[in-house]
């Protein structure tokens, strides 16, 4: 576990920016929490700042949430080996996704497909799942302070170093 | 969040074809987020999860009993969002053997055999589901329409009046109706604990006179648990042909022969489900089908059979009161014909009744010990014509389940003979009545 705001570690960069799957959860004020699918996700270059993109109406609640708390859960999993790593943050923020979000969403979508494949979805499938409107984009930013391994199996829920 | 959709109309996304996601909070509000290889449908207002390693979610939901769970269409692609509430966990009993054996499907099928174990059966009240808006695929209709099937099914085993029929009725429209391939009616001997096959469709070798030991396999575990249990893709954790065997060969035959009828089942299914029968609490039977398909049968196919079941159990249980068994000679009849050629040797076992022709084994238990009470009445008093009430009068024929599965042993023991047997068989003669036909001058033979 990171205790302090640290560069995440180059490979679970790469990690992030694979072909992978991405949920994005949070908790409103009441402490029920909430979740969406998210489309992308970018990594800053100096490895300490995530934005994640997702499509906004659907994710509105979601959204809300964030913008209330500032808590962020994520969890991006590659499909075909159940290799699963959650990242939490408590500084997150909500924007209009800006330039260079296209860019991400689609290199995601295609790697995303690719993994999926692998395990016999088709692409009608994973097209639809990754279907959103270019103009409905909203980016999460946050500091992962936290990151736990949660691949199934006995080392399941384990920290993660830097 | 909208109450307007049930679970019912989301039971698609439930067959852990595309692991779901759950998000919790700690009692600091901290949102968590993991991926969830099953959700499984209890009822219209009820999940249960797979509760497999004690983790962060497990112990926000301890805390926090509320969560939100995406899960998703694989046909149609929809994405929901269920907000549920914990309720409890359960670590034995039928929810969480039905979750077990599906888990074993879902974990074999995704290369985590052996990592995914199920320890609880975590059951959550759904408060409410909203679809996520997005783009969706089209919906395929089926071919058949399970409900359709169904009624006519019933229909038809209502108009039935004897077991035999009964048996053979749901067989055919198993095949007819429903398109299912492959299929057995075990019915249950609860004193030993085992279930036998009287009926099957779609073997090689009928298997009938097969035996399962209760908890053995998904028909054992249906058994013994009185839960419908359905894999939906191929795991080797539920294998019952081995189980089988084994179990069988433990009883040991006498003289080192081997009493045993090879279990039919199909060799690599990739989808099996087995529904108890039912009358009461009292357990009949179990109806098997399997496929070499993956995902071959879902809740809705669970459903129409288990209708199947119930009204299977309720007409055996008509069946065997005794207004039902009124034992009236429909016909008279004709002369039976003489045996003739050289004699087969029959040799009885008394330690398990098994019985042997010509040193090939045919039967044994209590359809064996019906035989060879048979053939020593013919050698006696050469008699041919019988009734089941004195065959339940006989006290050498230990029946286990206060007579009452009778029945199902003499169509067992008919069909082996019809099987395995060209020197004898069994004709029915009336209802409750029957004939014994020896084609061949019998030497009867008790073993020691």
């Amino acid at each position: 576990m990171m205790d302090q705001p640290e560069c995440l570690s180059r490979e679970l960069i790469a990690f992030l920016k694979g072909d992978i799957s991405i949920m994005l959860a949070s908790g409103d004020r009441t402490g029920l929490p909430t979740l969406g699918r998210a489309l992308a996700c970018d990594v800053s270059a100096d490895g300490r700042r995530l934005t994640v993109f997702l499509a906004a109406k659907p994710n509105a609640a979601l959204l809300s949430a964030i913008a209330d708390s500032a808590r962020v859960a994520l969890v991006v999993n590659r499909p075909s080996t159940h290799r699963s790593i959650q990242l939490k943050g408590w500084d997150a923020e909500v924007a209009p996704a800006g330039e260079g979000a296209a860019a991400a969403v689609a290199r995601h979508g295609a790697g995303f497909c690719r993994d999926v494949g692998l395990i016999g979805f088709d692409e009608a499938f994973s097209r639809t799942l990754m279907a959103h409107d270019p103009d409905d984009l909203a980016a999460v930013t946050f500091t992962p302070v936290a990151a736990f391994d949660q691949t199934p199996g006995p080392r399941a829920g384990g920290p993660v170093g830097p | 969040m909208s109450r307007d959709i049930s679970l019912d109309a989301i039971r698609t996304c439930l067959e852990g074809v595309i692991p779901a996601a759950i998000a919790t909070t700690d009692s600091e509000g901290m949102p968590n987020v993991s991926v969830l290889s099953q959700v499984h449908y209890m009822d219209p207002t009820h999940v249960a999860l797979s509760y497999q390693f004690f983790n962060k979610t497990r112990r926000n939901i301890l805390a926090n009993p509320h969560a939100m769970l995406q899960v998703i269409d694989p046909g149609t692609v929809a994405q929901y969002r269920l907000r549920v509430r914990y309720l409890r966990t359960e670590t034995s009993g039928p929810l969480f053997e039905s979750m077990r054996a599906k888990l074993a499907g879902i974990a074999s099928h995704t290369g985590m055999a052996g990592v995914f174990r199920l320890l609880g059966a975590d059951v959550f009240e759904a408060l409410g589901i909203e679809e996520v808006p997005g783009a969706t695929l089209p919906v395929l209709a089926r071919n058949r329409s399970l409900p359709a099937a169904t009624r006519r099914c019933c229909e038809r085993l209502s108009a039935c009046t004897d077991l035999e029929e009964l048996l053979d009725r749901t067989i055919s429209d198993l095949r007819d109706l429903f398109g299912v391939e492959h299929a057995m009616i075990l019915i249950a001997d609860e004193s030993a604990g085992r279930l036998y096959t009287v009926a099957s469709l779609g073997y090689s070798a009928s298997g009938i006179g097969s035996e399962i030991a209760f908890g053995d396999g998904v028909i054992g575990v249906a058994a013994r648990e009185h839960t419908a249990i359905r894999i939906t893709h191929a795991t080797s954790d539920y294998a019952y042909g081995r189980a089988a065997r084994d179990s069988s060969r433990e009883l040991g035959a006498p003289g080192g022969e081997a009493t045993e009828i090879p279990f039919p089942g199909l060799a690599n299914p990739h989808s099996q489900l087995a529904v108890p029968i039912r009358v009461g609490k009292e357990l009949i039977g179990v109806l098997f089908t399997e496929s070499r398909e993956a995902m071959r049968f879902c809740y809705d196919d669970e459903d129409a059979l288990a209708t199947v079941a119930a009204l299977l159990g309720t007409m055996i249980h008509i069946m065997r009161q005794p207004a039902a068994a009124v034992e009236a000679v429909t016909e008279a009849p004709t002369a039976a014909a003489e045996p003739s050629g050289a004699p087969a040797l029959l040799c009885h076992h008394a330690a398990d009744d098994s019985v042997f022709i010509d040193h090939q084994y045919l039967i044994k238990g209590v359809a064996g010990a019906i035989l060879w009470w048979l053939v020593r009445q013919h050698a006696q008093h050469a008699r041919t014509d019988f009734s089941n009430r004195e065959l339940r009068l006989a006290p050498c024929i230990r029946l286990p389940e206060a007579a009452e599965n009778l029945e199902a042993r003499l169509i067992l023991l008919r069909r082996r003979l019809a099987e395995r047997c060209d020197i004898l068989g069994i004709e029915k003669t009336g209802r409750g009545r029957f004939r014994l036909v020896v084609r061949r001058p019998l030497a009867l033979k008790e073993m020691p």
